[in-house]
């Protein structure tokens, strides 16, 4: 009920936020145009087109994500409207998962409007199946909802705006620009200290490449076109990526409201 | 309800090596209008902040209408309306989807325009999104979400701040006219006539301590701060005036006498001696102010060697 409540209010506050929409335009108007572009020009197969626009996607849109969650309870702490909330009867966790559902929404919308603009124009430019266009909207939509997972946990854990926005960036910058810097140094560093031969791939080094949302989405994506949808291969499945998913969905959260659970709300 | 609408226990917070609450105890009974006064930093607002359950004690307890302010936060809330201090309100929601939204979380069945009416806020206020609002309208509204679901119990932290004299006054005939619903009202405020004018009990703290709680009048006879009396003359008195019971600083020169007369008989006495002496022109008798009440409980020539070396608490 109040969970609801929240969610509902948070909807119709954040959507009223110019910002939000202008950083929301950008990132989509980008990934649709660069599409739109290469779906013209090139003579790509619509397979190709929606593997390379997916890569762009899972790189722009957890920018969005992040943006849209990272001020979620952080923002509200600042300007001494959660205090207003939470002197009525909802609980910290109420808000929480308000905040998040709310949020979600929003990143699903937009990710839906996205993902559909980008896939009629793959669609109907060149020729591609709706299954691929299903799969591509479902996994981005599931990595957008672990960005703003990530976001709003970050949020809970933050006391203030600042430190949540300086956190953000260091996720995306760790978990988006860099892993594949990240990945070399571990595989480096594990070789050198004779973890694994140069060369092989230990099923744990799977495991780091595919740790980060935007890399498990991209997997299951793959996996799910690939048509290995019940391969026995867990890193050329689709259960293993999703799963890292859900836990992406869960994991910041949790700790998130255990830090949120403990905050002086000053 | 008949049991205590607050009930503070050996409630103590510290930050750090900073206590900003120091073992409170107080009781605040049904149907008072209870008045917290203090400077700012003395643990006020750490206190209501305890009550509300957004900090936690590091020890004691406290109840608000028998219910455990951390156990029973969320049927306690139901049942409360507060307007915290530094509260923020949503700059892109209209007023009224903010009375809205307190009645639809506590459950109540309001007419927020009705509340908004209230608390002197026009339709036409009511559309407009609150980050259009000046200070004292945001306060307004504060308070119209805080009086959703009628509560039994109301806290308002410094709740005339950013009013003018005007709105700090309809402020006052709410609150009276909440407690003659029967409803409790605990407020706080550092700024003593607004807590004078309604309040029936109030309690002082300073340095994390609660110092006082008393009556207004008793808190004033128990300090006996006195009246003072200022009688213009037209020559300096012949004689010294001598001792006059009850009647202290005696203070003369060439055009005024003035004194401190501890009980009300002790002004006439002082009067009739000067007018023995000398012509007595014009009479002017100031009752102590509260602000000199408050200064002694709170200031530095309070001499109590017990109170122990405490930081103040500059916690919001």
């Amino acid at each position: 009920m109040s969970v609801r409540t929240i969610a509902r209010k948070d909807l119709a506050d954040a959507s009223r936020s110019k910002a939000l929409w202008a950083v929301t335009l950008i990132v989509l108007l980008s990934t649709a145009g660069i599409t739109t572009l290469l779906a013209v020009t090139s003579d790509m197969a619509a397979g190709e087109v929606f593997t390379l626009s997916f890569q762009l996607a899972v790189t722009m849109l957890p920018i969005v994500a992040l943006v849209l969650a990272k001020g979620a309870l952080t923002a509200e702490r600042e300007s001494g409207s959660l205090r207003v909330l939470l002197s009525l009867p909802p609980s910290r966790r109420d808000v929480l998962v308000g905040k998040l559902l709310g949020r979600t929404a929003l990143m699903l919308v937009a990710t839906l409007i996205s993902g559909f603009v980008t896939g009629l124009v793959v669609l109907t430019i060149l020729d591609g199946t709706f299954g691929s266009l299903a799969a591509f909207i479902g996994f981005l939509g599931l990595m957008g909802v672990a960005f703003v997972a990530i976001g709003v946990g970050i949020s809970a854990g933050s006391s203030s705006d600042s430190r949540a926005t300086a956190v953000a960036v260091g996720a995306y910058m760790i978990l988006v620009a860099l892993w594949n810097l990240i990945q070399s140094a571990i595989q480096y560093g594990a070789v050198e200290l004779g973890l694994m031969t140069e060369g092989s791939a230990p099923a744990w080094m799977k495991l780091v490449g595919l740790f980060p949302p935007n890399r498990a989405a991209r997997a299951a994506y793959r996996n799910t076109v690939g048509g290995q949808l019940f391969g026995t291969d867990p890193f050329a499945s689709v259960w293993l990526p999703v799963l890292v998913l859900l836990a992406w969905i869960l994991v910041p959260v949790t700790i998130g409201y255990l830090r949120l659970r403990e905050a002086q709300i000053g | 309800m008949t049991g205590p609408a607050i009930e503070i226990d050996g409630l103590s917070k510290r930050f750090g090596d900073v206590t900003a609450v120091d073992s409170v105890d107080l009781t605040v009974e049904s149907g008072e209008i209870f008045g917290f006064l203090g400077p700012n930093g003395a643990g006020k607002s750490t206190t209501i902040n305890l009550l509300l359950d957004f900090v936690r004690p590091t020890s004691g307890s406290a109840s608000m209408l028998g219910l455990d302010v951390s156990k029973d936060r969320e049927t306690l809330h139901s049942r409360i309306g507060v307007v915290p201090e530094n509260y923020g309100l949503y700059d892109r929601l209209s007023g009224r989807r903010h009375v809205e939204l307190a009645a639809k979380l506590k459950d109540a069945d309001d007419d927020p325009d009705e509340l908004l009416d209230r608390v002197g806020l026009s339709q036409e206020d009511a559309n407009r999104a609150a980050g259009e609002y000046s200070t004292g309208m945001s306060q307004r509204l504060a308070l119209a979400m805080a009086l959703v679901g009628t509560p039994d119990l109301l806290i308002l932290d410094e709740p005339t701040s950013g009013l003018d004299p005007n709105g700090a006054r309809e402020l006052r005939d709410i609150i009276r006219a909440e407690n003659d619903r029967g409803v409790t009202v605990f407020f706080s405020s550092h700024i003593l006539e607004q807590v004078e004018a309604v309040a029936d009990r109030v309690g002082i703290m300073n340095e994390g301590e609660l110092v006082a709680i008393d009556s207004i009048d008793r808190l004033r006879r128990q300090l006996d701060t006195g009246a003072q009396v200022t009688l213009d003359v037209d020559r300096e008195p012949e004689r010294n005036l001598g001792d006059i019971p009850n009647v202290r600083d005696i203070d003369v020169d060439d055009k005024t006498v003035r004194g401190t007369c501890v009980e009300p008989a002790a002004k006439l006495r002082f009067i009739d001696r000067v007018r023995e002496l000398t012509t007595v022109t014009d009479v002017r008798i100031e009752e102590s102010s509260l602000e000199d009440l408050f200064a002694s409980y709170t200031g530095e020539d309070t001499t109590d060697s017990q109170t122990e070396t405490v930081v103040p608490g500059g916690v919001a």
